[in-house]
């Protein structure tokens, strides 16, 4: 078959003679019948019909035709293409963006959703969340886990994990705040990674009291025990207890939460002692053949069971289950939907361009294809050429937007909310380079079927010689002109969207977050605390250190609270009347809860509007008391004082006096609206893990050096997180909004330009057919401003019906990105209307070069050119 | 632009070709005109089709050509029938004889 190529120029030269032989058989037989030489001549000639049509015929019926034809169709195109490399250049550029954007979202979308988790079989993976009454409500309690896991056989697995709990790690040189994961002791082996040192736990050691095993991370095993192998039987002590290492995991491992070390769940295990405390997340491996569909249907089954032995906790509660990959991408999945569906356009844009600019040229070269069809190419032929041109270009084109997709990769991954424990990095490989190269083609083939079908039909042609120079356009220019009102369309949809984002964003910025973030600091802090130390002794020891700290010069005011806004979240209890009757899960009005030291609220700047704040006198045996947010007051007491109401609150039974109402702040995220915070006084409960929050008078990060002086010279064994500013977490949980936001302004700015520059070539076509009839107007009196408007006309209904378009394609789909949105609506009109003014303007323009152009057009030269 | 014949046609052509030069090799200015005569002017194979066929049946194996000289001492190039070629004819002639007997049944039909 390699062999043909070269063979075929002697093929050929072997077929000439053939039928010039044929020929000369052919007039030698007509001769002997007694015709004239040349007469007999004249009709062997016409009976044998055309050499060049049938030495076009035998070279398709050759082995290895197929590729014969190729290599001289690409040869042929490379020659062409030499010839216009204009129109290649603004080929290749306009494609490489199109392409180079899908390219890198592709590798965004792949190791998102595609690739491979790193754990045995992860497709039979899932993971689950509680349900009320059908409606997902978070994580489940270890009760109901046990209950599940013991009565459900769908599973190879079934698995249980807290998420990472900040404990105190002393002991060794320097003491450490590690995270924490209790997990049951099959997680490892369901998920079908074993610990690469050591062991993994045995079935045993959960119903042991007190087992007291980890398995450590490799991270914590460098940095502890330098990696070595005598880590396995060493001692950690956590809060005062000491457990035993078991086994260290490989490097590289995680699964849904960050975390140092993981610990076995016993008997002893202080998490969810009831019931209706959830706090675990519940995962598991599906049997071989168990669909998740028939898993589902056990687990209902069950739920029902534990909903009649426990009809006070397990009312209406139920647990449902999802694929572990769906569940560990689902918070990406709205902005990667948006971000899919704008490179799509641009691209689809894109494509509308150089389509365009094939047509033009197609138009230019009528003469060249026709002469080819006369020699004995067949239309197929032609089409196939004119495609070869069309892929090669783009596969030129993907190659610069293989180039072009590094740099969006690079942008995306610095700013895309990824890095999730499990949730695997985007990279460029041999699959997305396959990508790149597939979606040229295909977009090679797309982009060049109807100009080649134009370029290659006779009618095209017949028209074209018969037009005058008077027409008003071809059915050519008349389909650029549809193509060009549809980019506008979507160019404009895509701006309303940009518009509705930047809006958000703005909105995001400037809402109140209910608490003050100039200059306020913060930091955990935690010292071991065991069985010995009593509540008395933990108060003191922050009430003396955020003495202390206050007295530090630069320092405003300082005080601790178990969670600090934006940094932790999570942890929201019941809360109901003292008076009545302990509510249904599903019925509860539930609050963030917390607990914070005197001071808490006017150093963090969240307003105290009713009674007061907490005092020394609120500690340990005195009437416990608590303070809520405005919105639980409402929610609470719609039509009282809640000042002085008996409440009752989590698994306490004792009740609390509400003593002060304080305003709502946005402690759960900033675009989280869960308003309901419950707060207790520390100074009652004690608890050894809290963070400093600190309000300086100056630069919190000037300060900060200092402060940790302090703080780790009163205590050698306490432990004191980084601190941060608050103005830094707030602007880091913008972040991954921002970058959608910027990721789809710069598409749609690229993809209006591209629109531009398509409606700029329309009309600068439309004004180059039309010349000779301008010239004809300018010599009969026209004014230069007739013909500008006249082109300006034009230019502007195309831009006008696209608007229209574009404004019903925006609002119909607008929808699909509320759930983006921040208190805009989907419909809102200043985005609708920015977004068109801000196209307008910039098509406008477009318009005005070609229009004025036509404007200066010479008659004399127009009508002697033509 | 040259027309294709149809597919069955094509089998066809080539089992006549076939046919023609089992008697005798012959160049292809022959086979036409010797078509031509034995169908009674009935199948007029030109140029067009035939090359094709020709070069075809070449490249598959079933005849092989060489160059000679003709009647006339001219040049031409003469089409010989080879053993592959033998058997092809007689798997078409088969074909054909079932092909022709199946349609004759329909027509019977009732």
């Amino acid at each position: 078959m390699l062999r043909v190529p070269f063979k075929g120029e002697e093929l050929d030269r072997d077929l000439d003679e053939e039928l010039q032989s044929y020929l000369d058989l052919l007039i030698e037989e007509k001769t002997r019948t007694g015709m004239d030489p040349a007469q007999a001549r004249r009709e062997a000639l016409i009976e044998l019909g055309g050499t060049e049509q049938v030495k076009a015929s035998v070279r398709e019926t050759r082995h290895g035709a197929a590729l014969d034809i190729l290599l001289h169709d690409i040869r042929f195109a490379l020659r062409m293409l030499r010839r216009s490399a204009g129109f290649a250049a603004v080929f290749v550029t306009t494609l490489a963006i199109g392409i180079g954007a899908n390219t890198a979202l592709f590798s965004t979308i792949k190791a998102l959703l595609l690739s491979q988790l790193p754990y045995q079989e992860p497709d039979r993976l899932v993971a689950s969340e509680k349900t009320y009454d059908g409606r997902d409500a978070g994580p489940i309690s270890r009760l109901d886990f046990f209950d599940f896991r013991r009565l459900c056989g769908s599973f190879d697995g079934f698995c249980t994990l807290s998420p990472s709990m900040r404990m105190a790690m002393t002991g060794g040189e320097r003491s450490e705040a590690v995270g924490a994961v209790y997990t049951t002791w099959d997680l490892f082996p369901t998920l079908g990674v074993m610990p690469a040192l050591g062991r993994n736990f045995t079935e045993g050691e959960e119903d042991l009291s007190g087992a007291n095993v980890v398995v450590i991370g490799h991270d914590l095993w460098q940095r502890r025990f330098g990696g070595s192998e005598q880590a396995i039987g060493a001692s950690l002590y956590l809060e005062g207890t000491t457990y035993e290492v078991i086994g260290v995991m490989p490097p590289g491992f995680r699964f849904l939460y960050d975390t140092d070390l993981w610990i076995v769940i016993d008997r002893d295990c202080p998490i969810d002692a009831q019931r209706d405390s959830h706090s675990l997340r519940a995962v598991g491996r599906l049997k071989k053949g168990v669909s998740l569909e028939q898993a589902q249907s056990e687990i209902d089954a069950v739920a029902a069971v534990l909903e009649n032995e426990y009809p006070e906790t397990n009312a209406k509660k139920g647990l449902r289950l999802y694929p572990l990959r769906d569940y560990m991408v689902a918070h990406v999945r709205p902005s990667l939907n948006l971000l899919i569906a704008t490179t799509g356009l641009l691209l689809l844009i894109a494509c509308i361009n150089v389509a365009g600019l094939q047509l033009a040229r197609g138009q230019r070269r009528v003469s060249e294809m026709a002469m080819r069809s006369a020699l004995g190419a067949s239309r197929r032929r032609l089409i196939r050429q004119l495609l070869t041109e069309s892929v090669i270009l783009t596969m030129v084109a993907g190659l610069v937007g293989i180039v072009v997709a590094f740099l969006f990769h690079y942008l995306l991954l610095r700013l895309l909310p990824l890095g999730d424990p499990g949730v695997p990095i985007p990279t460029i490989d041999g699959t997305v380079l396959l990508f790149a190269l597939a979606i040229s083609v295909v977009t090679g083939l797309v982009v060049g079927i109807v100009p080649a079908l134009r370029g290659t039909s006779r009618n095209v042609w017949q028209k074209l010689e018969t037009s005058t120079r008077t027409s008003e356009s071809t059915s050519g220019t008349r389909l650029r002109t549809i193509l060009v009102v549809v980019q506008v369309a979507m160019s404009v949809g895509l701006m309303i969207g940009c518009g509705l984002l930047v809006r958000s964003m703005v909105n995001l910025a400037s809402v109140n977050l209910g608490f003050e973030t100039d200059n306020v600091i913060g930091g955990t802090y935690s010292f071991p605390s065991d069985d010995q130390t009593t509540t008395a002794e933990r108060v003191e020891r922050f009430t003396s250190l955020i003495d202390k700290i206050k007295a530090h010069p630069g320092v405003w005011d300082a005080a601790a609270i178990t969670k600090l806004p934006i940094a932790s979240r999570g942890t929201d209890w019941p809360i109901w009347h003292a008076s009545e009757p302990r509510p249904e899960p599903r019925d509860s009005i539930m609050g963030l809860t917390r607990a914070a030291t005197p001071g808490y609220f006017s150093t963090i700047g969240i307003p105290l509007l009713r009674g007061r704040d907490f005092a020394a006198t609120d500690a340990e045996g005195s009437d416990p008391t608590v303070i809520i947010s405005e919105a639980l007051a409402r929610d609470l007491f719609p039509d009282r004082d809640p000042l002085g109401q008996s409440v009752k609150l989590g698994w306490f039974d004792f009740a609390f006096e509400v003593i002060g109402v304080v305003g709502n702040a946005k402690i759960n995220g900033v675009r989280s609206d869960f308003d309901q915070a419950i707060y207790l006084s520390s100074g009652q409960f004690g608890p050894p893990f809290q963070w400093l929050v600190i309000r300086t008078e100056g630069d919190p990060e000037i300060l900060a050096a200092g402060i940790r002086k302090l703080v780790e010279e009163k205590d050698r064994n306490a432990i004191l997180g980084d601190l941060v500013t608050m103005e830094a977490l707030v602007d880091e949980d913008l972040t991954g909004f921002r970058v959608v936001m910027l990721a789809l302004g710069l598409l749609s700015v690229v993809a209006m330009l591209l629109t531009a520059v398509g409606l700029y070539g329309v009309l600068a076509y439309h004004v180059s057919e039309r010349r000779n009839e301008f010239g004809i107007r300018t010599a009969l009196g026209a004014v230069p401003v007739d013909l500008t408007s006249l082109i300006m006309k034009k230019g502007l209904a195309m831009v006008g019906i696209g608007l229209a378009f574009g404004f019903v394609g925006a609002s119909l789909s607008s929808r699909l990105i509320q759930r983006l949105l921040f208190e805009i609506e989907p419909l809102d009109p200043i985005a609708y209307v920015g977004g068109a003014v801000f196209f307008g303007t910039v098509a406008v323009i477009a318009c005005l070069v070609p229009a004025w152009r036509a404007a200066r057009i010479n008659p004399v030269a127009a009508l002697r050119s033509e | 632009m040259v027309e294709n014949k149809t597919e069955i046609l094509r089998g066809t052509l080539d089992m006549l070709i076939l046919k023609t030069i089992s008697l005798a090799p012959m160049h292809g200015l022959g086979i036409s005109r010797r078509i031509e005569q034995i169908t009674n002017g009935v199948f007029q194979v030109k140029p067009g089709s035939l090359f094709p066929a020709l070069h075809r049946m070449e490249q598959e194996g079933w005849v092989s050509g060489e160059w000679g000289e003709s009647e006339n001492n001219r040049r031409a190039k003469y089409y010989e029938l080879t053993d592959a070629g033998k058997a092809r004819l007689g798997e078409e002639q088969k074909g054909w004889s079932r092909l022709v007997l199946t349609i004759g049944k329909v027509l019977e039909a009732n």
